[in-house]
């Protein structure tokens, strides 16, 4: 037996998916260890190793891949606990990274501040040096500001160092030779540089991209280290990979180079485990969701392609790696209700978070929660939270409702409970309307693939907020994440700006190629240092253009053979076509000039991926699985009723149930409403569909 | 009907209408041509009942937050019965509800089985909108039509036709082709709008909307009587000047404001300003009334939701014929730019009864703009220059002013341009875009930080226009129970033959020779608290990042530090900060 493992590890739980080559799967959750988050991933391993009934030794010998996804990068910009670092950037200019642009996020709140810069101005060393945006150099770079500069940083303790200059996507020559220096007399600081991390145009992006990324990349490597350390004492040899947040994997060498790039990387195996489970029904566009404790995520995937941005935000500043468009509201199980000066009953984003959790955890919890509504309206039962190993308390959750939300609103204790459930289910379909509505996609056209301990008594409920009739709810849901890990390929992406008209006139058309070469040759490389060979390897290219006149560009896909060939009259029409895609129209017949601001490429390592095992097929009858009945409120009914309750686990391919129904699993609660029914699929992942209704 | 209220439903309604507004405005942020609405995000986006009452909107700036309504009851009134399903309205006049006339706005109705049920707006700020000068600055202007094209509600779509005719006279009146794209940009808008609206009407019903809708409105009053009522009941003064009419030497004029609290009422009386200029610094009184809203949203619970019931328990008094409400047919561009000087005026009304909500004086707004033609590209372009425009807010009880955050219209929702792209889309080249030490008022909670901008001007036939204030000592960001003063503006054109013109606060500068340098300052907010009291470390702190001098470490904080080693001399700072504090 040969076993893969996708790890990851997050705010309260680590989760773990352990596939062997005959495709069985098994699910482990361990509490967290926030001070060293490599000890939880050893407890798990280690009770996969007794599960399994096998020497630690003998497991890990067994190890095929382990794939790893980390928040220890977020938290660290999160809690402030970064390395300390220093900066040399173009004289006249240090205080863009602090700047942030001018914004302040809330317009009325007097009281707001701003996040604390990561590099404090006076170690944000100005340089004298200067390049146009053309790509001049305009003043020869001074180098005796790096060396006193390196002088002070070494005083100062510091741990690594930045460098971003002005219009160095255009001429990196500047930061190279700033490179060098730094190299030479602080040897074992963590070095990121602009135009190696980022050499995009638009000054801010860059430099706090490269901020953060130095930030970041010496508590990364400190992390990994240990863990790849303790892994190998314990006679794992297999490959060890680490997921980024453009939904790809790549190996620890080279994440540590670019650490930045593990920032929000928790919810990005999200939409690679969607693709896999709705690619197994045929389906290639689907919205991910994924609710658990605190936190509800969602992203939406449009022919096989999750959506990319590359406007990401850290605490606040810009992280402009590419990266999957996931939003991200305050909306789990834990989310806290409460009543606004005007009487109007909301939800979160304040959570109780795993301690003291809600109210009937039992665990000091004083505030009603999403959990605790979902209990008084029967959708949990209090004897099989987690199969049974934490017990629920109604009456005290029914108590706190009372008091806090029935009471202050003259409702009952049901009507609040069910306004608790309603209000969660409408603030979690407004996420998904903006991942999708706002970005020019009908929702109805899309799958809801479902996944988190709490999604799936709320998902038939927020399809109907949305009209969306089909809701996937993969065997794995609970561990969405940890399973997308062992689903995802190798994933690099690189980018050069080059600002000129389009199609570009002859004299630039050399440039340009030399940037493909350019480009191509880094993709080919670093996966040729993965060991990917040459017929695993794919890359796809992509140009951001726009009209001139506009400050915002559109990444347009282009073919490979098509951008070779300098094909740009049909790259132009595919520009125009997405434009009018996203923003409803386009200036093709008014012949509007267009302008090339970057290229881009992605380079894929295409891996192994595990086989899921096929059941054969049972039949509709599901008597097997009855567990027996419960009263549950029916909100088509907006009264409770008794509804048949089954164990989900002993259910078999085919088998067949008609809402209003539970079904309990050890992780995870399905609420199957009066006008869904739902279907156990081959793999053991749930169908649930809703019924025209024939009335 | 109290009984008919589903208080869940409408926490939905409202969410839902919040939601709805948003995704107009997406709508216009990508599709908008123009940077001041694509990248300074200038507009604002609403949903509005039959009768034109607010009910939700989103504004990416303050100042054009409550702007909308007053054109739309005008138009409301103005149509009458003649309002159809499928027309769109058109509208920037100052004269008839509008707060500035580069703010155009398209209204839409929407109709539900035959019966209008709600209106859709979007308004932005336009590239041009006619008059004597590119760019809708003109402080020349004498009279509106030296300003702007005067479009009073004119139907460009009646029942669903497009009014040609109507069109090519307004767009054959404005000077850039990209207005165009934009108008339509905010007919997508609305169209977004009423889709958001036919929708829940398709799903929840005309008269469940209609209840809950009042609903709202009811508990929105509500919660800003609720505030009210903490506010002890008094007459409360605040005054303040603009400076600087554009004509008259030396000339200021008057803000004169009691603030009257009687249980949950509120009234901001302006009887007794000044009267009305010859020149163009005049508020339309939607302009004067979006001042006062946005500046007490920032003294109340911010979460409140804006719609219609939030206006119910303030009275705003503005007599006709002063310059906060001038009549016809006074220039009035500056209209906008007078919220800085009218918040300052709230801001110190409140100060002794609502010392902790109170920020001290913000930097006042000295607007820039550079027209011209770029050699590389031999187009001409309009930058409003907003990089070096944004200066600090005035600190207030337990914070600090927020550096570089600009005008208080704007709280923060306007962004400094991108250096890079700055150079790219324009013929500029920045030297320096940089905190400025010593700008920021000292305090307990000192100002923000207000900044400086150095540039060097490669365009042709380039003309300035300054509209702004701030540059004269007494129009400094004031201080607030013992904080000090921020600093000035100053706008500075270094001629390549060594000559340099200091602008005025409202000019015109034209053919600025190629290769001028050109300086801006855009001074801190005001200090809050006595700044003897303002802890060491924090002090120590802004002279190690060069925010703060030594000198006025010593002379305005009481902290001497010694200059080698950077590190606080107890010894001195005791005596001084013993002795004052």
């Amino acid at each position: 037996m040969i076993f893969k493992i996708g790890i990851d590890v997050g705010g309260t739980f680590t989760d773990f998916l352990l596939m062997d080559n005959e495709g069985n799967s098994n699910i482990f959750k361990v509490l967290s260890s926030p001070e060293d988050p490599s000890i939880a991933v050893m407890t798990g391993l280690n009770q996969m190793a007794d599960k399994i009934g096998i020497s630690l030794a003998s497991f890990f010998d067994k190890i095929e891949i382990i794939v790893h996804g980390t928040t220890v990068t977020t938290n660290a910009v999160l809690t402030g606990n970064v390395a300390k670092t220093g900066l040399f950037t173009t004289k006249g200019f240090r205080d863009a990274l602090q700047m942030r642009r001018g914004i302040r996020e809330e317009l009325y709140n007097n009281k707001y501040l701003p996040p604390e810069p990561i590099v404090p101005r006076h170690l944000r060393l100005p340089v004298i040096e200067r390049v146009d945006y053309a790509g001049n150099i305009v003043t020869e770079i001074n180098e005796n500001d790096i060396i006193n500069g390196i002088q002070l940083f070494m005083d100062q303790d510091i741990e690594a160092v930045a460098v971003c200059f002005m219009h160095s996507y255009a001429n990196d020559s500047h930061e190279r030779k700033a490179k060098e220096i730094i190299r030479k007399y602080m040897p074992r600081a963590y070095l990121s540089v602009s135009s190696s991390v980022l050499p995009q145009i638009r000054f801010y992006d860059r430099v706090s991209t490269t901020v953060l990324n130095a930030a970041v990349g010496p508590i990364l490597k400190k992390y990994l280290s240990k863990l790849t350390t303790r892994l190998s004492e314990n006679g794992f040899s297999g490959i060890f990979l680490i997921m980024q947040s453009n939904g790809g994997v790549t190996t620890p060498d080279i994440v540590t180079g670019l650490a930045a790039s593990t920032l929000l990387s928790g919810p990005a195996a999200a939409p690679m485990a969607g693709m896999a489970y709705a690619g197994l029904h045929g389906q290639k566009s689907f919205i991910t969701v994924d609710m658990g404790g605190t936190s509800f995520d969602a992203a939406l995937i449009k022919d096989a392609k999750p959506i990319v941005t590359m406007d990401g935000k850290v605490d606040r500043m810009a992280l402009a790696l590419p990266m999957m468009d996931i939003k991200t509201i305050g909306a789990g199980g834990g989310s806290i209700a409460w009543i606004d000066e005007g009487g109007l009953l909301r939800m979160g984003p304040k959570s109780s978070g795993a301690r003291p959790g809600p109210v009937c955890y039992g665990l000091g919890g004083k505030e009603p929660c999403c959990s605790d509504a979902d209990l008084i309206l029967g959708y949990l039962d209090p004897d099989f939270f987690a199969a049974g190993k934490i017990k629920l308390n109604k009456a005290v959750a029914e108590k706190a409702i009372q008091n806090l939300v029935a009471e202050p609103l003259n409702m009952s204790l049901i009507e609040a409970a069910y306004g608790m459930y309603h209000i969660m289910n409408v603030n979690m379909a407004s996420a998904i309307r903006e991942i999708s509505v706002q970005r020019g996609f009908d929702p109805r056209d899309f799958l809801l693939v479902c996944g988190g301990g709490a999604g799936p008594i709320h998902a038939a409920m927020i399809s109907l907020e949305l009209d969306i009739s089909k809701i996937l709810i993969p065997k794995e849901s609970s561990i969405l994440c940890a399973a997308g890990m062992l689903l995802s390929d190798l994933k690099h992406d690189f980018v050069r700006s080059f600002h000129t008209q389009f199609p570009l006139n002859d004299n630039k058309k050399q440039y340009f190629s030399s940037l493909i070469t350019d480009l191509k040759s880094a993709g080919d490389t670093i996966l040729s240092n993965e060991h990917i060979s040459e017929e695993k390897r794919k890359f796809q290219f992509s140009l951001d253009l726009r009209y001139v006149g506009q400050y915002h560009e559109v990444c347009v896909p282009v073919e490979i053979d098509d951008i070779m060939a300098m094909k740009f009259e049909k790259m132009a029409k595919g520009f125009h076509a997405e434009h009018n895609r996203l923003y409803g129209y386009d200036l093709k017949d008014e012949k509007t000039i267009m302008e090339l601001v970057n290229i881009r490429i992605t380079a894929l390592g295409i891996t192994d991926k595990p086989g899921f095992r096929k059941e054969i097929f049972a039949g509709a009858d599901v008597s097997q699985a009855l567990k027996g009945q419960r009263p549950v409120f029916i909100p088509s009914k907006m009264a409770f009723a008794p509804i048949n309750i089954y164990d989900g686990d002993k259910m078999n391919h085919g088998n067949h149930v008609m809402g209003p129904a539970i079904i309990e699993q050890k992780n995870t609660t399905i609420f199957v409403p009066s006008m869904f029914e739902i279907e156990c699929d081959q793999y053991g992942s749930f169908m649930m569909t809703k019924i025209n209704h024939i009335a | 009907m109290a009984n008919k209220i589903d208080k869940i439903l409408a926490s939905v309604f409202q969410r839902r209408f919040k939601s709805i507004t948003e995704e107009m405005g997406l709508t216009l942020l990508r599709t908008t041509r123009s940077p001041i609405l694509n990248e300074a995000r200038d507009f604002v986006t609403g949903l509005y009942d039959a009768q034109g009452r607010m009910l939700e909107q989103t504004e990416y700036i303050p100042v054009l937050a409550f702007a909308v309504q007053p054109a739309l009851q005008y138009i409301v009134r103005y149509f009458g019965k003649n309002i159809l399903d499928g027309d769109v309205i058109i509208h920037n006049d100052v004269f008839s509800g509008g707060n500035q006339n580069a703010d155009v706005a398209v209204f839409k109705p929407i109709f539900y089985n035959g019966r209008l049920v709600a209106w859709a707006a979007c308004k932005g700020h336009q590239a041009d909108i006619g008059g004597a000068v590119a760019g809708g600055y003109n402080p020349e202007a004498r009279e509106v039509w030296q300003e702007a094209l005067r479009i009073t509600p004119v139907k460009i779509y009646e029942a669903g036709n497009f009014r040609k005719d109507v069109w090519d006279m307004i767009f054959a009146n404005i000077r850039y082709k990209i207005v165009e794209e934009d108008i339509k940009a905010e007919m997508g808008g609305c169209i977004v709008g009423e889709r958001g609206i036919k929708a829940l009407l398709e799903r929840y019903g005309i008269s469940k909307f209609k209840e809950h809708v009042e609903y709202l409105f009811d508990v929105t009053e509500k919660m800003v009587r609720k505030e009210i009522e903490q506010i002890p009941d008094g007459t409360y003064p605040g005054e303040s000047y603009v400076y600087y009419d554009g004509i008259h030497e030396g000339s200021k004029m008057k803000i004169n404001l009691n603030v009257v609290v009687n249980d949950d009422k509120i009234s901001f009386d302006y009887s007794g300003s000044d009267p009305q200029t010859q020149g163009f610094v005049n508020a339309p009184l939607a302009a004067t009334a979006s001042a006062v809203l946005l500046t007490f949203l920032m003294l109340i619970n911010p979460d409140i939701p804006h719609n219609d019931g939030i206006m119910r328990p303030i009275q705003i008094i503005n007599p006709k014929g002063s310059f906060l409400n001038a009549e016809y047919p006074a220039a009035t561009t500056f209209g906008n730019s007078i919220t800085g000087p009218n918040a300052d005026a709230i801001m110190k009304a409140f100060s002794n009864i609502l010392p902790k909500k109170v920020t001290a004086g913000w930097n006042r707004f000295l607007g820039f703009t550079l027209t011209g033609k770029d050699p590389r590209s031999n187009r001409s372009y309009v930058d409003i220059l907003f990089l070096a425009l944004k200066g600090g807010s005035g600190g207030t009880y337990m914070a600090d002013g927020y550096d570089h955050i600009g005008l208080i219209n704007c709280a923060g929702g306007i962004l400094a341009q991108d250096y890079e792209m700055f150079e790219i889309q324009d013929p500029h080249f920045l030297v320096k875009h940089e905190y400025l030490k010593d700008s920021a008022g000292p305090g307990l909670w000192r100002g923000g930080l207000g900044i400086e901008t150095i540039f060097e001007i490669y365009g042709e036939n380039v003309t300035g226009i300054a509209f702004g204030d701030g540059v004269e000592e007494e129009a400094r960001a004031f201080g607030l129970f013992g904080g000090q003063e921020g600093s000035i503006n100053k706008a500075e054109l270094k001629y390549p033959d060594g000559t340099v013109k200091v602008a005025r606060s409202k000019e015109i500068i034209r053919e600025i020779p190629k290769n001028t340098l050109f300086k801006n300052i855009a001074g801190g907010g005001g200090g809050y608290g006595d700044p003897l009291l303002r802890p060491v470390d924090k002090v120590l702190e802004d002279v190690r990042n060069e925010l703060v001098s030594y000198k006025s470490a010593q002379n305005d904080y009481g902290v001497v530090i010694d200059e080698g080693s950077v590190t606080v001399n107890k010894e001195e700072t005791e005596k001084l900060r013993g002795r004052n504090g």
